[in-house]
């Protein structure tokens, strides 16, 4: 029996009235940094919500003091390879712990969720000295370059263990089918498995980047030189000891947070490729 | 067969056992650099890295001054400065390099990370250098700095790290203010400061916004205005020995019984955003700040751009003895363990940058405090450029430090703990006696 | 068989890569923090001091015996529920349930009495409070979390307009720079009579409260608004404080786009003819979410609900920067602390101490997940 169109208009309202709710909510500290961004150091200080004119100086500014153009460069080469070792890796190991037999998996399943269960700030320490030790043993250069920033990051635990359960919950017929057809476990993981992960891919990728691009501490540590600093140690040129330009840092924040905006909203459609429920309108 | 067998395990494990004796014994300290060492070392062209946590202006302006020092200086000593990040990663850097990877020749530290590093022997104590005939301080110079700067740098009798700067806490007023609630000049005597707080709860500021509250200070609770407040009444966290802490003391009580007073009377609230002070002083809603002086080049643009625009001036806290006694502190430069050369091209750049010629230059362009007396000498158009700072620069002479003792950072923790729990209510003598308990037992065990 | 060997073979081909990475930046550490816990180190390693560490941040040996005998007695008592071992015994229904009962409440007793009691008073009470805040964190974070998100994600897949606005501006929180959130949250909690949630909780009707300066929980300001002017500490002890409560509203507000995200990711995967199949069948919405997509998305919630405890129980950037002076020690997470012993008291051996019992904390905690939640994950078939 169709719903009465009276109840359908009244719960679509709602919805509508809980999402915009949420949205606003969602929003407004951005809406705050990009207002802010456009403010002069006076309207800040005063907290005034709206500036008198747009201080588009500020990006210039910003942009100059913190030397942007090599961060920026740096941290999209950075989050590059990161990502594309992530998604690789991940996508490598995540398919035998899924779908495949062996002695030790469960063991094996249980070292990858162990290496997430550690504090940060007591794993620096020793990741450095790696990196330090692979520097000098090994012909690449790993400190003050893109080695030390990404392959540490590279493989995730969380991307391994979403990867997984995707994988596991999707029917088993499908590798029957293939091996019947001759395929080996790489073609089929490859050519059949992979398209169909676009969505668990997709979002593991977009955590890699956004980590990537965040990450602070980390760089800090590793890179003494310009050459390869990413963008947010750049936005800490702006925090000083006592007092902090805050319009001037909202834009900084603002350049930064530009490339993983523009690249979610470019993504977000793939994420949710394929739901039409019907059963669910209205 | 199993002779041999058994002879090869015997001194396998006497092995084992030697290397786990050694691995087990603790590193020594190096000696410090003996004076015959300093006098013979040969600085001449050595390339040193600085790390620093400056950014902006204060980066820009210590970069070029850099770049003078290696063109000028007569022993082609080639300095490299690097931003290591605030003074978190500078520290998180360095014990990591002293681990086994790179660690810089100086680099900035607060006494607490010093000692740290001294006690890993990760830095070297600086006597010998200044001691020096030949490389170091001229009596004429070690008079020239203000005592409690150095002596805060030392610890356990040895010169541990240089100050390059520092800064103090003073009281910021709004003299416009003031004038209005009929008072001509700062506290003079903390009868007054009360009776002065309570007349800006009671007539809000003439500029400011009406309908906001008004306060006569805006405490952030934080150790170092505490002690400010303790040694502004006469007394001392630490005892004279340097062995104990003194935290249930009269002036102590004094201090505490004032905040509790004053926010009894509703003219005292705590700080509720970092840098609210700051801005709340700048619209005319509190009467007093107390801040570092570090903060006086924000305020002024604060006050100047808050629309109010009104006159300001720093204080020092009304003093029980007659004498201003003023908290002063600041990061120190320090020395890493390298190499005799290094070390003393490290120290000939450090005494570089605190003459008073280059110290004057610091000034300007970071709005620090110089370390060196004669400073003021070239200082006297800034001064009448800035008047706030010369006010604030008059009380150079009065410094106190806070300790430098292990484990003071908890202290700090546990004093703003007991701020909290007095302004909320505690009781007094229990949440002194405490304190003052805790604190001795980081002494103990190094925590 | 060389079919399962191949396949063996294959499996530790496909894992070589990320494993040499994961043992080098993942594993390596845990291993060299166990050893920098076992010594005496500052900043260079000292002497070897074995479990000295160990022993002064949990307490007396034999306290942590009796805890961990009141645990194992209790996971008997699980074990013998599901087991035949009793049926054999020629023992009634009610014996068997009351026999059961007894052993579970000598386990509980156990384990609380001789056991945690006797750690928290010859421990470390940094260490405790530490691990009692995260508790009270993840408690209140992740239930909240999880069912929101869940809201959020299905109302986001309804055939609705603006729909893609909907879920960029979902996410904004999660890509907002910490700087931003921070010091916009930190100005609605502000104690100051202007702020946002003093003004909505006065029009409300209420008084001025001090949020993120407040170490009072929750419970004892609801108590003192009744007029009581003491109350017993267990009243501060298991609630979380003011403090804690706006954090965690922060923290909600931040990772709701991040797990709504994967659950959106996760419901994707379920194929539209089931839906269609149900609603010919004439199956409501409430039942179409009941037995069509709970049970094919329970994997991706399976492995958020794991995500979020192993997150909230190591959750560190977001809540040191809300910490304040005015909150105490009701917001120290135990990361909170590692932090402090590491920075503050340069103590590097108890810091990597401290860090090991958290990380078997969090081991037994997703043991005890993966056991009991687990196994009602829907796989595929």
């Amino acid at each position: 029996m169709a719903t009465r169109p009276a109840g359908r208009r009244w719960r679509r309202a709602a919805v509508y009235a809980g999402l915009s709710l949420w949205a606003a909510v969602s929003s407004f500290p951005f809406l705050w940094m990009l207002l802010s961004s456009f403010m002069t150091r006076g309207e800040t200080l005063r907290r005034a919500l709206w500036p008198e004119r747009v201080q588009w100086g500020n990006y210039a500014e910003a942009w100059r003091e913190a030397s942007f153009g090599l961060y920026f460069r740096n941290s999209l080469v950075i989050a590059a390879v990161q990502v594309g070792g992530t998604l690789l890796f991940s996508l490598l190991a995540a398919y035998p712990l899924a779908r495949l037999r062996f002695r030790g998996r469960e063991l094996v399943f249980g070292c990858v969720l162990a290496t997430l269960m550690i504090p940060e700030s007591v794993t620096m320490v020793p990741n450095f000295l790696t990196v330090t030790w692979l520097h000098r043993a090994t012909p690449i250069a790993w400190l003050n370059s893109w080695p030390a920033l990404t392959v540490p990051f590279m493989v995730s635990a969380f991307s391994i263990f979403l990867l997984r359960q995707f994988m596991r919950s999707q029917p088993s017929e499908l590798w029957d089918a293939a091996r019947i057809d001759g395929a080996g476990h790489l073609r089929f993981l490859f050519q059949i498995q992979l398209p169909l992960c676009r969505a668990p891919l997709l979002t593991v990728g977009m955590f890699s980047f956004i980590g990537s691009w965040n990450a602070l501490a980390w760089p800090l540590l590793v890179t003494n030189t310009p050459d390869w600093r990413p963008i947010s140690v750049g936005l800490q040129q702006f925090v000083s000891e006592a007092g902090a330009e805050v319009h001037l840092q909202t834009a900084g924040a603002c350049i930064a947070t530009v490339p993983v905006l523009v690249a979610y909203f470019l993504l977000q459609r793939e994420f949710t490729e394929g739901i039409s429920m019907a059963g669910l309108k209205g | 067969m199993g002779a041999a067998i058994s002879a090869l395990w015997s001194r396998l494990a006497l092995g084992i056992l030697t290397a786990a004796l050694a691995a087990a014994c603790s590193e020594g300290r190096q000696p410090a650099a003996t004076a015959d060492e300093v006098e013979r070392a040969d600085p001449s062209g050595q390339s040193l890295v600085f790390w620093y946590q400056h950014t902006r202006e204060r980066e820009t302006a210590l970069l070029e001054m850099i770049r003078d020092f290696n063109r000028a200086n007569e022993y082609g000593i080639q300095v490299r400065g690097e931003y290591a990040g605030d003074y978190d990663a500078v520290y998180n850097k360095m014990i990591v390099g002293l681990q086994g990877g790179t660690v810089p020749d100086v680099l900035v530290a607060y006494q607490n990370q010093a000692r740290a590093y001294y006690a890993a022997d990760g830095i070297v104590a600086l006597d010998p250098y200044i001691d020096s005939p030949r490389w170091g301080l001229s009596d004429s110079a070690r008079a020239d700095f203000f005592p409690a700067f150095l002596q805060q740098d030392r610890v356990d009798g040895v010169q541990i790290c240089f100050p390059p700067n520092r800064s103090m806490e003073v009281l910021y007023y709004n003299r416009d203010w003031l004038r209005e609630l009929g008072y001509d000049h700062p506290p003079q005597t903390w009868e007054e400061f009360r009776q002065m707080c309570r007349a800006a709860h009671r007539q809000p500021f003439s500029r400011a916004q009406p309908g906001c509250r008004s306060l006569g200070l805006l405490l952030e609770i934080d150790a170092s205005r505490l002690a400010s407040l303790v040694f502004a009444h006469g007394g001392d966290l630490l005892s004279a020995s340097g062995d104990a802490y003194t935290l249930d003391t009269p002036q102590m009580r004094a201090a505490l019984g004032l905040l509790v007073e004053l926010a009894r009377d509703g003219c005292l609230e705590q700080l509720g955003e970092p840098y609210g002070d700051q801005r709340e002083f700048s619209v005319g809603r509190v009467l007093f700040v107390l801040r570092s002086s570090s903060s006086l080049p924000f305020v002024a643009i604060a006050v100047r751009e808050g629309g109010l625009d009104f006159q300001w001036d720093v204080a020092p806290l009304p003093s029980v003895s007659g004498t201003p006694v003023v908290n002063v502190y600041g990061a120190s430069l320090a020395v890493a363990r390298t190499t005799p050369e290094r070390q003393l091209a490290s120290w000939l750049f450090i005494k570089w940058f605190t003459e008073p010629e280059q110290q004057a230059r610091w000034v300007r362009a970071s709005k620090y405090f110089p370390v060196r007396r004669s400073t003021a000498a070239s200082l006297a158009d800034y001064f009448a450029g800035d008047p706030q700072y010369h006010s604030a620069y008059r009380l150079l002479e009065y410094g106190r430090s806070e300790p430098s003792v292990a484990g003071y950072q908890q202290v700090r923790r546990m004093m703003q703990e007991a701020m909290v729990g007095v302004l909320e209510g505690d009781d007094v003598d229990r949440t002194l006696a405490q304190l003052e308990r805790r604190a001795n037992a980081t002494l103990v065990d190094g925590s | 068989m060389r079919q399962s060997t191949s396949e063996s073979l294959t499996a530790w081909l496909f894992l070589a890569p990320a494993l040499c990475v994961l043992g080098a930046f993942g594993l390596f550490p845990i291993g060299y923090a166990l050893f920098v816990s076992l010594h005496d180190w500052r900043i260079r390693r000292g002497a070897l001091l074995g479990l000295r560490h160990y022993r002064r941040a949990l307490g007396e040996p034999e306290a942590l015996l009796w805890f961990v005998l009141g645990c194992l007695l209790i996971v008997v008592v699980a074990r013998l529920r599901g087991s035949r071992l009793l049926h054999r015994l020629s023992l009634g229904r009610c014996q068997r349930r009351a026999a059961l009962a007894l052993l579970l409440g000598l386990g509980l007793w156990l384990a609380l009495v001789p056991g945690l009691r006797g750690l928290c008073a010859t421990g470390d009470p940094r260490l405790y409070n530490g691990l009692r805040v995260t508790a009270l964190y993840a408690l209140a974070t992740i239930p909240v979390q999880l069912s929101l998100s869940m809201l959020l994600a299905y109302l986001l897949l309804m055939s609705l307009r603006a729909k893609g606005f909907f879920r960029v501006v979902l996410f904004l929180p999660y890509v907002t720079p910490v700087i931003a959130s921070a010091v916009v949250f930190r100005s609605i909690f502000s104690p100051d009579p202007a702020s946002l949630a003093n003004r909505l909780w006065t029009w409300c009707g209420f008084g001025q409260l001090r949020w993120l300066y407040e170490s009072r929980s929750v419970v004892a300001l609801l108590l003192r608004a009744a007029g009581m002017q003491a109350w017993p500490v267990w009243i501060d002890t298991f609630f979380p404080s003011l403090a804690l409560t706006s954090i965690v509203v922060y923290n909600i507000w931040v990772y709701i786009g991040y797990d709504t995200v994967i659950l959106l990711a996760g419901l994707s995967a379920i194929p539209r003819h089931y839906y269609e199949a149900a609603q010919i069948d004439g199956a409501s919405a409430w039942q179409s979410f009941r037995h069509i997509t709970l049970p094919l998305v329970s994997p991706t919630l399976f492995f958020l609900s794991m995500v979020a405890v192993i997150g909230t129980f190591r959750a560190f950037n977001h809540i040191y920067i809300m910490r304040t002076a005015g909150a105490r020690d009701s917001v120290d997470v135990l990361s909170v602390t590692i932090f402090d012993v590491l920075f503050e008291n340069h103590n590097a051996g108890y810091a990597a101490a401290l860090a090991f019992v958290l990380f078997a904390v969090i081991l037994a905690l997703t043991a005890l997940q993966n056991r009991v939640v687990g196994k009602r994950v829907f796989y595929g078939d």
